[in-house]
């Protein structure tokens, strides 16, 4: 028996593998450069000049509809000067064997995101440049960039509040098409981002305008701006894609 | 009183203090020494002086804004209060322009509720609001620590104070220990409260009478002694809200319109008044409660009009002006240093 035990980490270790969670950001089909110009299909012309946002509550699920859920929150920033394609955002650990997807919410969790942020620790704290003073709780996704309007000005997008925590689901479990296979030396599952998607009209053709000041400044839960938050939201919730292949193996 | 407290008080003078105890109130032969309330402490933030003096600096250095023009004290100017001193809207980096009218800092340590919703719950988080607002200071968490590290002085008291280098978290800590200090309770109305019964003017005595009753109806949320219950209402200021207020944050239709009841504390020197500084006196603020506000569906249910006469509300007014104290806004210690 206690030979049994002594080989038990070895099993252990058969029963996990590598996992790096990666992400390319696009905008439309293209890899996002900072520096460059791009236009929302409402013809403004705009440049990114950061994204940061917080990524939680990760799972792999499985063929069942179980999952295999990943502790821990990063905090993913992007700015000019550093790499936007193949970004790895998070390592785990996970069985090997077959997967449909993978679920992950943009956001801090709400069990988390109440706590006296003086007292907690990176990547949560005041410090992360991330916490909202006025309004308890942490900005989940922050967009901010230029518009080229005359004259130039800039825009941020500061979505949070536990309403707009983003619920990202890249699963299939009712058709063959996604298939992850996760063979016992790991591997890494690519995401897209496509940062462009944001700007995308909604119903009635409603966007995000940035001649209007207050459409420049989105900020919280303000009934004045919050159909345009709205709007980002559902709009960043299909932002996401898994990449093609979505999982490459070590 | 918590022993370094006392210290506290003992360094920072507190001249007015000092001053009245060498006070006799006449006729009774009794000393006259109003009480002062000290904050509490965060356990994660004890007072110490020299992170009260590293606070004190930082309050007046403008090198905390993104172009090194606006520091706390643009906005909280001693000889007010620690208000904007007669500014509806403060300018923030690039002379951009506030939307809201910055509050007095008296007694600000005991503040439940912190901005004008009342949503931050403690002066160590509520600092980051200004500190990072794109049109206030405009500083992002990496550049503030850059800057204040790269100042050789600064670099050394952080690690003296924190034993840690410069960060937006030990700024707002260090920030936070200096407002703890902001204590001001040497009004005539806290004279008169301790025993000088001259202290105030009948006048004063009779708007005080006013104040503390249903007919007035002030002390229903200008409670307690900070003359505040921290809980934000709709003073029926507007049937329409241009600044929505609580609603803001919460995303509530019942929420617009709410903000934060102010201390009253020295609000004779915080003019002008309501959270976007649109009344310039203390007189047209009684008057405006005296009518009942503006039609408003959220309005406060005990906004209505109170009948007050001409007299009575210059009595308030003569009330709320004896909640002024100058030897709050002279205190050599809550002034600017001498290097910044």
């Amino acid at each position: 028996m206690q030979r049994w035990l002594l080989l038990w980490p070895l099993f252990a270790l058969a029963l996990a593998a590598p996992v790096e969670l990666k992400l390319n950001l696009r905008v439309g089909g293209q890899p996002l450069q900072f520096g460059q110009t791009y236009q929302t299909p409402q013809k403004q012309r705009y440049q990114i000049d950061l994204l940061k946002f917080y990524l939680s509550e990760v799972a792999l699920v499985r063929p069942d509809g179980s999952e295999v859920r990943v502790p821990g929150l990063v905090l993913a920033e992007f700015k000019p000067g550093g790499p936007t394609q193949g970004v790895t955002l998070m390592r785990f650990e996970a069985p090997p064997g077959t997967y449909r997807g993978i679920r992950f919410n943009v956001g801090v969790p709400r069990e988390l995101n109440h706590l006296d942020a003086a007292t907690q620790s990176p990547p949560l704290g005041v410090n992360s440049g991330m916490y909202w003073a006025w309004n308890p709780g942490y900005i989940f996704f922050k967009l901010e960039g230029r518009a080229f309007l005359e004259p130039e000005r800039r825009w941020v997008i500061h979505m949070g509040t536990d309403a707009f925590r983003i619920p990202v689901r890249l699963q299939d479990l009712q058709t063959p098409r996604l298939v992850l296979n996760l063979p016992g030396r790991g591997g890494s599952i690519l995401l897209n981002l496509d940062v462009g998607a944001a700007f995308l009209p909604g119903p009635g053709g409603a966007f995000l305008d940035w001649r209007q000041e207050e459409l420049r400044q989105l900020h919280g839960l303000s009934p004045q701006t919050r159909a345009f938050m709205g709007l980002v939201y559902q709009n960043l919730i299909q932002a996401f894609s898994l990449a093609s292949p979505p999982l490459q193996s070590r | 009183m918590n022993a370094r407290w006392t210290y506290f008080l003992l360094l920072l003078g507190l001249p007015g203090l000092l001053w009245l105890a060498t006070l006799r109130v006449e006729g009774e032969g009794a000393l006259s020494m109003p009480m002062v309330r000290l904050p509490l402490e965060p356990p994660d933030n004890p007072q110490t002086p020299a992170k009260v003096a590293l606070g004190r600096r930082l309050f007046y250095d403008t090198r905390l804004s993104a172009d090194g023009t606006v520091a706390c004290a643009s906005c909280h100017k001693p000889a007010f209060a620690f208000s904007d001193g007669g500014q509806r809207f403060s300018r923030g980096v690039g002379g951009q322009e506030g939307q809201r009218n910055a509050p007095s800092l008296t007694n600000v340590g005991h503040r439940r509720a912190l901005f004008w919703e009342g949503r931050s719950p403690r002066l160590e988080l509520q600092a980051v609001g200004p500190l990072t607002a794109h049109n206030e200071m405009a500083m992002t968490p990496e550049a503030l620590a850059q800057r204040l590290e790269a100042i050789p002085s600064y670099a050394q008291a952080f690690r003296e104070v924190f034993g840690e280098p410069p960060s937006l978290r030990m700024v707002t800590f260090a920030l936070a220990a200096f407002q703890r200090t902001l204590l001001s309770y040497n009004s005539p109305f806290d004279r008169f409260q301790a025993g000088d019964l001259k202290a105030l003017s009948p006048a004063a005595q009779r708007g005080m009478e006013l104040f503390f009753s249903e007919r007035g109806d002030c002390f229903h949320c200008h409670t307690g002694p900070e003359f505040t219950d921290d809980t934000p209402h709709n003073t029926a200021l507007y049937t329409v809200y241009p600044d929505i207020g609580l609603a803001r944050a919460t995303g509530r239709d019942e929420d617009v319109g709410k903000f934060k009841t102010p201390t009253l504390r020295n609000v004779a020197l915080t003019a002008p008044y309501m959270h976007d500084g649109s009344i310039p006196t203390l007189r047209e603020v009684v008057m405006h409660y005296n009518r009942g506000g503006q039609p408003n569906l959220n309005a406060d249910v005990l906004i209505r009009p109170l009948g007050l006469s001409e007299q009575e509300i210059d009595d308030l007014v003569a009330f709320l002006e004896s909640l002024t104290d100058r030897s709050f806004t002279a205190n050599p210690n809550l002034l600017p240093p001498a290097e910044p």
